[in-house]
């Protein structure tokens, strides 16, 4: 795979699903809010939850804009 | 579950999820079911029909088989997944949109009116597929490991925060694209025919049922908006089956791409 010529050029139109940014926003709020949820159990605390809502749902756009510069 | 929609003579039931739930013909089988082979028997029949002569000057028959193969295989597989691997997953993809694309249009045939996918099950069925292929390609070409680190490390992201994002571009990458791809088939499917049903059963109400004089245009509107629906339908029904197809090659064109 380590050929290059121009037959191996990756198509011109290197488009994506528009729905990734909606899965990324739903994995990061998901995995996150676990995290907190489970910190919370855990610690005996209760805002733990929110934070990482709020910073899963904050690192799926930020990954949803790096992915976007990248192309 | 007792079969919600039916109008009885006062009231109005307005029709739900209850409606999908059709009975069993026989032994557990029931009318999706057998869409599903039928539908099948009639793309595998079309294609082998159109291509059995394969004469170098084609019949009409033969024409109209090429064109749609054409159409999947360049307008789809070609444009996405690029020219070096493509001729591989054309037997794939052109049998995923002719399925998918009878099985939409039973929606709207006389007798049949039933989109098989708007039963979620199916719909979850053939984006396993689609899941298998996608990440069975990717693993052939970048090993278990490569595979990974292909769909979890975004290209042009450095420092701690990496730690963090690798989780979030796993699960999103794996874990949730072959529910949104079902969801979008199905919900699309489910959605238009619980319109018609709507239109259609309400408007018989109004024009039949009703006992008030001034529902019963209304009826007729409602018959006439059933009308203009199902041609909407139409187009959602292509539409489904052409953007299903469609991010198949997108996600295995992802899946097998090099490092980005």
């Amino acid at each position: 795979m380590s050929q290059s010529g121009p037959f191996t050029e990756p198509p011109a139109s290197r488009s994506q699903d528009p729905w990734v940014a909606f899965g990324r926003l739903v994995a990061g709020v998901g995995i996150y809010g676990l995290c907190g949820w489970l910190l919370d159990r855990w610690l005996g605390t209760s805002f733990l939850l929110p934070v990482g809502i709020v910073a899963g749902a904050a690192l799926g756009l930020y990954l949803v804009f790096v992915s976007v510069r990248e192309r | 579950m007792t079969i919600a929609g039916l109008v009885r003579a006062e009231e109005f039931t307005p029709p739900g999820p209850g409606d999908f739930e059709l009975p069993a013909l026989f032994g557990g089988v029931d009318k999706p079911m057998l869409q599903l082979v039928l539908a099948a028997l009639l793309v595998v029949g079309f294609f082998w029909v159109a291509s059995r002569r394969g004469e170098l000057v084609p019949g009409k028959l033969q024409f109209a088989g090429e064109q749609a193969y054409t159409f999947v295989r360049n307008g789809i597989a070609r444009d996405i997944i690029g020219s070096r691997d493509f001729m591989m997953f054309v037997p794939y993809l052109v049998a995923l949109f002719f399925f998918i694309l009878v099985n939409n249009f039973f929606g709207l045939v006389p007798l049949i009116q039933f989109p098989s996918f708007s039963r979620a099950s199916f719909a979850y069925g053939l984006a396993a597929l689609t899941w298998v292929l996608y990440n069975g390609v990717g693993i052939w070409r970048h090993g278990l490991f490569g595979y990974l680190k292909h769909q979890s490390v975004p290209g042009g992201v450095s420092g701690p925060i990496l730690a963090l994002i690798i989780p979030l571009e796993f699960i999103s990458n794996i874990l949730v694209r072959p529910f949104t791809l079902a969801l979008r088939l199905f919900a699309n499917m489910f959605a238009g025919h619980l319109l018609l049903i709507l239109f259609t059963l309400g408007g018989e109400y109004l024009l039949l049922t009703s006992d008030v004089a001034f529902y019963k245009p209304v009826g007729v509107v409602a018959f006439l908006l059933a009308i203009a629906i199902s041609f909407l339908e139409l187009l959602v029904q292509f539409l489904q089956a052409y953007v299903f197809t469609l991010l198949t090659a997108m996600y295995v064109s992802g899946a097998i791409a090099e490092e980005h």
